[in-house]
């Protein structure tokens, strides 16, 4: 194989890694839509709030420890060695469950039957929040993640991809990042589990009963309430491993929250109702981003790979805008 | 476990005899499965050998005795195939009868047979019995055994075949089975086993009586023919008083030891068949039909790709697929193709329909469509054609495997012997199988049973060069047209019924001076066309009705007319006018039997005025028709039907005798 | 050794009994008044629904049947008035506490899961008699295995009750209205319910499917003697099927009584010829 095709085959490989990552992202969005038909603008907050908290509880933070220093002049900044990373995942997954059952307590409960734009007015408003709250409570530096997940590039695959091309090319084999794999495969598992879960389950019944119509669920003896604890859970359980991942690439900072903005292409693409289309749209936005970057952004002058997306999405609305796996949307006239 | 009371090497001869020694030589074979609450719930042949046998015990308790007649109404249930060997079991006779007949048709079979019992699916059948109890005298008890809606039924006289089986059981756990294993060492060959009434298409159904020596040696013989053991599975889905249902589910079951299976209910037989699997089945041609249809339907629909794929492979397969089937040569290239195929397109295409596991398939009854036909065998389903008659028990003719013709119905079947009616070319048989009579009815055995033991067919036929049989038509159906052209109306219904958009087809001629036609169109295949090609209709009758509907029976039937042309026998009885009926033939309205074949002279008194407007030169005719709703109400519709003026094609076959 | 599974007996509900006795009350809606903004939906309405009864509720367009029914399981909180069911008064219920007490409805404009399978949603209809906790059944094991599957059984049950074997892997949304209609009284039924309201159970439907449903509905009245109230347009089915019919007219009852009472009842014909109030 030339070098060419090698080069090819890992800028690939590295777009669907990429897009793995949108699609974990991508897919806290689309099970709150599918539940509650509420936009979650939060969702990236969430996942910089969750990976704060772990990395607070990893080291032993003392949560509000500026505001606790700046009222009792007191200097305390960690209370101890910290959690081993299991416990703190854990931990971080127990915070998650109970950021969702405030929020329906005290956000969605009070907003129930509101039009959408309210709903996504708050959680507008929510993601403001969590961001203030989140630096108030673990402090706004920039810090670093580490869950003991492998990193680096893989030698082995560097050595194996070596040997594809001819002996007296210049190539030095393929780089692939280790962290990248790992996320794919905590990702997959993630994704099987879930659909495992809401097809063969009682609770995966009416997560998806409720998803169809609210009104029957209700009639059945679904609590909207409890499944809306369990929807808003498991997108926080999503947005940790999003924040484990995205935390472990790049330092977890507030830019982290920025990821939710990469999902929305994303989402266009593969519709908001759909799972297996945040997955696809995920990939199809990673793929071409980067084979754009590579191909096209010498063309033009590079540093395409950040408007890329935004623009893939929006030729898209022109053709298909229920996405490519959404529920076709016909309003009567 | 069961102890064989058989009298050591004696061959068995009945039914019930072979069940005792399946419990033991396939102890732990599956005799049968039925689906129910959707899990395939299955029985091993010791265990169906205990529930026959407590079956056969409580029926004994309630008085059955030998010679004494059983009706059995329903559809395919493993308790009423059990109650076919409980009921032999005891010398008595299961008089299976078709379940869908109206309670008028099924009154004369149970009184003309004498029934003392009868054994019903559900509560729609103990319905129907009850409702003419005065009227049979000999029926003192009705079983049932589907316990559903039965609760408010206080009559003495009715049981559940659960409390009948309770009770055998009980009297096996108190005094053994003994003597019942040694009434069934008794039951002889010659006994008669079973008595099918056949709907023939005139006059009141006869009773013809089957032994056990007809039943077992041509099942013997179909089994030894296909290469039939115990490691086959059928599906039931037939009717039980057919005698096609009663060999296949039931002769060839028990005498070569396989599985048969019973589906959920009548509506889930496709989706219960794919996932049994079968391989060995029996439909008759209109299933087939209905199966493709359906796959085109689907087809139409399909993406371009898809369809793509599906008609590029499907060519091949007409190209290559039988030759391989019949293992003559192909060529590597055309081979892979075909292994390719296989994959993408004949396999997913044989599993939606069920058959991936088929060995042998049989279509018989009537002529299949030869396109039809092919297209089976092109997917690599050995799929073939026999001739036969509930005479018979089946068996007349088969097609050998690697020796099939969509147009031939095959060599006599082991033990049989044909002749054909030099007078009448009428085809007569003589073989193991040949009935024992008609019930109470010496005059028609004696016309139809020759004392040397030939029976006649009814049916016109030849051999063709090959030895292999062919049939035109019922003998007495053949007829002349006035000008002394050969006129066969089945040949030509059939060539028309061919194309999937034609339904049913009647054709008149005889004695007349040409040939026409009434046509039904194929609502399924019809409607899947209109919405393809935005024709908008609101009724059946408006559709069939439609000029671009008329416009495409034309050329069908200018199709047929040229087909007929280039043969010799048939070319002067082309069809010269034809109508598109206003209404489907329906058997509820007395057109078709129940077996959905035309009942000729009935539609002929129906629709006389518009025979007669086929013949006196009208563009169109108003008819009304008296039609019956399922629920046995009455109502008219009236119409006004188009008639269509068609040319005559020149004859076209090649001149072979004079060469 | 297979197991065979043979009902000797009709299929019958497992549910505990409710304690109340044939003919004794099972609902009483006791002095009801329900308003939208100022718009008055319902008025100072009292009736009963006794044990293992058929009851309808009837009156013209707009009389506000489905109002009352929507009273009845928790979809609208009254202002006024209090319903007791099983001996428990209460004046405003959650529609998945009704459920959860027994009461299982269907809808007027069928609201099925369209995107589930026929099965998916009737085993939705057991969701309040599976209690197992959520972390068991995401392991699928144990405890939640064996409840999927004991309740998987008795929905076939009710699959074949109603005789929809041949659909039971379809999607909703694709089977045709008739078939809708009765894959959502399978999902009432799935929960063995005490109180079963039926909102317009034959709408839209032509006069064999009709008298399929009405045939359903006795069945069920009779086999698993569930307390049925529904809300009917069709006056023949209406008579030929209840016990008791209770009238509303704008809002006010203005009947109550057997078929045959109400009938005869001189408010109850004026009512249904137009004739004007006040």
């Amino acid at each position: 194989m030339s070098p060419a095709f090698l080069n090819f085959i890992e800028i690939f490989i590295n777009g669907l890694m990429a897009g793995i990552m949108y699609s974990l992202v991508a897919l806290g969005f689309v099970l709150i839509f599918k539940a509650s038909g509420i936009f979650n603008f939060a969702q990236g907050v969430m996942a910089l709030f969750a990976a704060l908290t772990l990395v607070g509880l990893q080291t032993g933070q003392v949560p509000f420890s500026h505001l606790i220093n700046a009222i009792f002049g007191t200097d305390i900044h960690d209370w101890g060695p910290g959690l081993p990373t299991f416990l703190a995942i854990l931990l971080t997954m127990v915070v998650m469950i109970a950021l969702a059952w405030v929020l329906e307590k005290f956000v969605l409960n009070h907003l129930i039957n509101q039009e959408p734009i309210i709903l996504f007015m708050a959680t507008i408003g929510l993601a403001y929040f969590l961001e203030g709250f989140g630096d108030l409570m673990w402090g706004s530096d920039v810090k670093t993640l580490d869950v003991g997940l492998p990193s680096g590039g893989s030698f082995w695959w560097e050595d194996v991809t070596r040997a594809w091309a001819p002996e007296d090319a210049d190539y030095w084999g393929m780089y692939i990042d280790k962290l990248d794999i790992s996320a794919t495969i905590i990702a997959v598992v993630l994704v099987t589990a879930l659909s495992l879960f809401s097809q063969y389950t009682a609770t995966g019944r009416a997560l998806r009963a409720v998803a169809d119509d609210h009104q029957a669920a209700l009639s059945v003896g679904i609590s909207l309430r409890k499944i809306w604890v369990i929807v808003w859970s498991i997108a926080g359980f999503v947005a940790l491993v999003a924040g484990i991942m995205w935390g472990s690439k790049s330092g977890v900072q507030f830019s982290l929250s920025l990821i939710a903005l990469k999902a929305l292409p994303v989402l266009i693409l593969g519709g908001f109702t759909s799972i297996p289309g945040a997955i696809v749209g995920g990939l199809i936005i990673g793929v071409g981003e980067k084979l754009a970057e590579a191909y096209i952004g010498p063309m033009v002058g590079g540093a395409i790979e950040n408007w890329f997306a935004y623009v893939v999405a929006l030729a898209f609305l022109l053709f298909r805008p229920q996405g490519l796996f959404g529920d076709r949307i016909i309003e009567r006239i | 476990m069961p102890k064989s009371g058989q009298k050591a090497g004696r061959k068995p001869v009945t039914f019930p005899q072979y069940l005792v020694l399946n419990a033991e030589r396939y102890a732990d074979r599956t005799a049968m499965r039925h689906k129910s609450y959707g899990i395939w719930q299955s029985w091993s042949w010791p265990e169906l050998f205990e529930e026959i046998r407590a079956f056969s015990l409580g029926l004994r308790e309630l008085g059955l005795k030998k010679g004494d007649k059983v009706a059995i109404v329903g559809s395919n249930r493993p308790r009423l195939y059990w109650s076919f060997c409980a009921i032999q079991a005891l010398g008595g006779v299961p008089v299976p009868v078709y379940a869908d007949s109206v309670a008028e048709e099924m009154v004369y079979v149970l009184e003309h047979a004498e029934v003392v019992m009868a054994i019903c699916q559900d509560q729609e059948q103990v319905d129907k019995v009850l409702s003419m109890q005065d009227k049979l005298t000999s029926l003192q008890r009705v079983l049932y055994d589907e316990v559903r809606g039965m609760r408010d039924y206080d009559q003495e006289h009715l049981f559940s075949i659960d409390s009948i089986q309770a009770r055998g059981a009980e009297i096996f756990k108190s005094s053994g089975d003994a003597d019942w294993i040694e009434a069934i060492d008794r039951g002889e060959g010659a006994d008669l086993a079973v008595m099918l009434y056949t709907s023939g298409t005139t006059g009141r159904p006869k009773g013809v009586m089957l032994s056990f020596d007809n039943l077992v040696i041509s099942a013997l013989n179909g089994n030894a023919f296909d290469h039939l053991d115990e490691h086959e599975q059928t599906i039931a889905y037939l009717p039980l008083a057919w005698v096609g249902d009663h060999i296949f589910s039931y002769a060839q079951a028990y005498t070569a030891g396989y599985c048969v299976c019973c589906p959920e209910s009548p509506d889930t037989v496709t989706e219960d068949r794919r996932e049994i699997a079968p391989t060995y089945f029996f439909a008759p041609p209109r299933v087939f039909e209905i199966l493709l249809t359906q796959i085109m339907v689907r087809m139409e629909d399909a993406g371009k790709t898809k369809k793509r794929m599906f008609d590029n492979f499907m060519a091949h397969a007409r190209k290559v697929g039988e030759p391989i089937l019949n293992g003559e040569p192909v060529g590597l290239a055309d081979r892979i193709k075909y292994w390719i195929g296989e994959i993408l397109v004949y396999g997913p295409l044989k599993n939606r329909m069920g058959f991936s596991g088929l060995k042998v398939g049989y279509t018989a009854g009537e002529a299949i469509g030869p396109e039809i036909f092919r297209f089976y065998r092109a997917l690599g389903l050995n799929l073939k054609q026999l001739y036969g008659q509930t005479e018979a028990s089946v068996y007349i003719t088969a097609q050998p495997d690697g020796e099939i013709r969509a147009d031939t119905v095959g060599r006599p079947s082991p033990d049989v012997e044909i002749r054909i009616d030099e007078d009448s070319g009428e085809v007569l048989y003589r073989s193991p199988g040949v009935f024992l009579g008609y019930y109470k009815n010496d005059e028609a055995t004696r016309t139809t049973k020759t004392e040397e033991g030939w029976v006649h067919t009814g049916d016109a036929g030849f051999f063709d060069q090959e030895g292999h049989l062919k049939i035109i038509d019922r003998a007495k159906d053949v007829g002349k047209l006035a000008n002394g052209n050969l006129f066969a109306p089945k040949y030509i219904e059939n060539k028309l019924k061919f194309f999937p958009n034609i339904k049913e087809a009647v054709a008149f001629g005889d004695g007349r001076p040409y040939c026409t036609v009434f046509l039904n169109i194929d609502l399924t295949s019809v409607a899947s066309w209109a919405e393809r090609n935005n024709i908008s209709y609101a009724s059946y009758q408006e559709l069939a009705a439609h000029p671009e509907v008329y416009r495409m029976m034309e050329e069908h039937v200018d199709q047929v007319n040229r087909e007929l042309a280039a043969e010799e026998m048939m070319a002067g009885s082309q069809i010269h006018r034809f109508l598109v009926l206003h209404k489907e033939l329906d058997a509820d309205d007395g057109e078709l039997t129940r077996t959905q074949k035309v009942r000729r002279s009935f539609i002929s008194e129906r629709y006389e005025p518009l025979i007669e407007a086929l013949y006196d030169g009208s563009t169109s005719k108003h008819v009304e028709t008296e039609v019956i709703f399922e629920d046995g109400r009455k109502g008219k519709i009236a119409a006004t039907v188009e008639i269509r003026e068609m040319k005559e094609h020149a004859p076209s076959f090649a001149k072979e005798a004079a060469e | 050794m297979n197991v065979h599974v043979h009902p000797t007996q009709e299929f019958r509900f497992m549910r505990p009994d409710d304690g109340i006795k044939k003919g004794d009350p099972l609902l009483v809606v006791d002095d009801i008044s329900l308003s939208f903004g100022g718009v008055k939906a319902i008025t100072d309405i009292s009736f009963d629904i006794l044990k293992g009864e058929i009851r309808a509720i009837i009156g013209p367009n707009g009389a506000g049947k489905t109002s009352m029914l929507n009273v009845i399981n928790g979809f609208y909180h009254p202002q006024k008035g209090t319903i007791t069911f099983r001996g428990q008064k209460r004046s405003r219920m959650r529609p998945h506490e009704a459920a959860n007490h027994g009461i299982a409805r269907t809808f007027q404009n069928i609201a099925l899961f369209n995107g589930m399978s026929v099965l998916d949603n009737i085993m939705t209809g057991r969701i309040t008699l599976m209690k197992r906790n959520m972390l068991w059944q995401a392991l699928w094991r144990g405890p939640a295995e064996t409840e999927e599957i004991e309740n998987r059984e008795i929905v076939e049950r009710i699959i074949d009750f109603l005789e929809i074997e041949y659909i039971r892997k379809t999607p909703v949304g694709r089977l045709p209205y008739g078939l809708q209609k009765r894959v959502e009284l399978g999902r009432a039924l799935a929960a063995e319910p005490s109180l079963l309201l039926l909102d317009e159970p034959m709408a839209g439907m032509n006069l064999e499917e009709k008298e399929d449903m009405s045939r359903y509905i006795l069945d069920v009245n009779q086999q698993f003697g569930t307390t049925i109230a529904l809300i009917e347009h069709d006056m023949g089915v209406v008579m030929d099927l209840s016990d008791r019919v209770v009238v509303l007219d704008y809002g006010q009852k203005i009947g109550d009584g057997t078929p045959d009472a109400v009938r005869n009842n001189q408010d109850v014909i004026d009512a249904y010829l137009g004739v004007s109030h006040d």
